[in-house]
């Protein structure tokens, strides 16, 4: 459904972009993930048709943006980080200029107004100014112009940022509802986000894309190299070179002297009777137990080992 | 076309939102009602003055003149307050990406916009053409005089708003767009004096002048309707109408 291959793009001295490629599938829900700066408004702006890029393609429902913007346009829905909003508008007013804009049917164009109003609970405010909604609803009304034509592609700028939590709950909620009918990216800095609402993770990192897979195989791929985290009460400096002697034991390393912690990793694929040993060891050479544990493993291990 | 529709209608309602087209209107019509009150009693005055100095009576015709030069002038201001916020403003607070993401083209958004302020001040216009059909109503002016006039000065408005929209699709700034259409339009106008300082008696004089729009709107003040006149403002508002396309288009592969 969004196929983009090859983007480069320079701001002047910049690197902006070097070869961004990936591919989404129809019904799915991507996430852009990536620190600030690293990409993603560029990348979107190019794949919706607002910048240009220096080289390579993006295609939307099968028609590239740059040959056939009329096409790929009509199919497209884009959420810009910074909302387009016409505060002078009142928020039906809006929604109908945005559906118009689109090329929705005059037939249609009243119902599907009411419609997407509806679905993102905006009846109440429909009368009111755009300017004086709270920042919460301007990025409702701001998500309702891009779906109130329904198009295949969903394009989300970061859709939560800013928000507090009840309305970040609320919009997660409205993107997981879109799902299937539409084809959605979304960016987001906030991992647990994409965590969240995400079907497959495409992170990137100064301009390139440095990871790409499913939740699950991003996350396995964190489990794989299993790092713990063990405290002594005491002579931890003598315990680390005892430790490094255990076969299938890789880089330990003394976090803080005071406190008795280091840290070690596990070999890939190696067995967790490890960690018998290690307990033994500690215990035996008297070097006093105080804690054994398993660093908690998540897509931000991923993450910050991609991107640091 | 729905499009370029849509896409004025919006602006349309936008300027009446604001305080900004009833301080169109005022300024406008304020100005013009002043400048009309003045010539009205100098033109009084010196009827009365004529015959016993023995001068010209004024006819209403160079009354009418007078308020028309007038027009330009006070176009001159009002031209680049309307046009400054057409294409910045949407740049800078990003709702220009709503166009650019929707399945429409440059040019129907140039046409949009132009349509939109073409339109407000069209609406100005014809509300100053009280002043006008004043004097026509207690005088006898020649009457195709003043349809032609208008004509001319509504030819003039489309050529300044193209420019205008030029001017303001290249900048963020609002203020910057006021000051150089402003800049630009007063030079247009003021070519034509300045034109024989440049080069007195060459061919850059008489291109120079004839790119000034004076000498072309005096044609129409005359109660004239020259092929070549209107042309010169057709064409005049399509090249810039054209550059905006242009600098429009460009940002998408820029």
């Amino acid at each position: 459904m969004i196929e983009v291959s090859g983007l480069t793009k320079r701001f002047g001295s910049v690197q902006a972009l070097s070869d961004v490629s990936f591919k989404v599938e129809r019904g799915q829900i991507v996430g852009f993930l990536g620190a600030n700066g690293a990409g993603k408004t560029t990348t979107m702006d190019i794949m919706c048709g607002c910048i240009g890029a220096d080289s390579g393609s993006a295609k939307i429902a099968g028609y590239d943006i740059m040959e056939q913007p009329l096409e790929a346009k009509k199919r497209l829905g884009y959420l810009p980080d910074i909302a387009p909003l016409h505060t002078e508008m009142r928020v039906a007013d809006y929604i109908t200029f945005a559906a118009r804009l689109h090329k929705v049917p005059n037939s249609q164009l009243v119902k599907q107004v009411d419609e997407t109003l509806d679905r993102l609970s905006l009846g109440d405010v429909r009368h009111r100014l755009v300017g004086n909604l709270s920042k919460g609803y301007r990025q409702r009304v701001a998500l309702a112009q891009a779906i109130v034509h329904n198009p295949d592609v969903l394009v989300l700028d970061e859709p939560t940022e800013g928000l507090d939590p009840n309305q970040i709950l609320h919009i997660r909620e409205l993107i997981k509802s879109l799902a299937g009918q539409h084809t959605i990216i979304l960016s987001s800095h906030i991992l647990s986000e994409v965590q969240n609402t995400c079907d497959r993770i495409i992170i990137i990192h100064n301009g390139t894309v440095v990871q790409q897979g499913s939740v699950e195989e991003l996350a396995s791929q964190a489990q794989s190299g299993r790092v713990y985290r063990l405290r002594v009460a005491r002579n931890v400096d003598q315990l680390l070179p005892v430790l490094g002697a255990i076969g299938q034991i890789v880089a330990p390393r003394l976090v803080d002297k005071v406190s008795g912690e280091l840290e070690f990793g596990l070999v890939k694929g190696a067995d967790e009777h490890v960690v018998d040993e290690v307990s033994k060891l500690v215990v035996n050479g008297g070097y006093g137990l105080r804690e054994l544990a398993l660093r908690a493993h998540s897509l931000e291990d991923v993450f910050f080992q991609l991107t640091h | 076309m729905s499009a370029i529709f849509t896409i004025a209608w919006r602006d349309i309602r936008a300027t009446f939102a604001s305080p900004k087209g009833c301080a169109i209107f005022f300024f406008f019509l304020g100005f013009m009602g002043t400048f009309f009150y003045n010539f009205l009693h100098t033109f009084v005055d010196m009827t009365q003055r004529a015959p016993m100095y023995g001068g010209e009576v004024p006819t209403l015709e160079q009354l009418l003149k007078a308020l028309f030069y007038n027009l330009h002038f006070i176009l001159v201001l009002i031209i680049p307050a309307v046009t400054m916020s057409s294409f910045s403003e949407e740049r800078r607070n990003q709702t220009i990406r709503l166009l650019q993401t929707s399945p429409v083209t440059a040019t129907q958004i140039v046409l949009g916009k132009f349509l939109a302020t073409a339109a407000i001040l069209a609406l100005v216009l014809a509300c100053s053409a009280v002043y006008p059909f004043f004097i026509k109503a207690f005088g006898n002016p020649d009457g195709s005089l003043i349809l032609t006039s208008y004509l001319g000065i509504f030819l003039l408005m489309c050529a300044q708003l193209a420019f205008g929209l030029w001017v303001s699709s290249m900048t963020t700034n609002q203020f910057m767009a006021f000051l150089f259409t402003m800049f630009g339009l007063f030079l247009l106008l003021i070519l034509n004096w300045l034109a024989p300082s440049f080069n007195s008696g060459g061919v850059f004089e008489t291109v120079l002048k004839y790119i000034a729009s004076t000498d072309h709107l005096d044609v129409f003040f005359k109660g004239m309707l020259t092929v070549n006149d209107v042309a010169y403002f057709v064409c005049f508002a399509a090249l810039f109408l054209f550059f905006t396309n242009v600098v429009l288009d460009s940002q998408r592969w820029r």
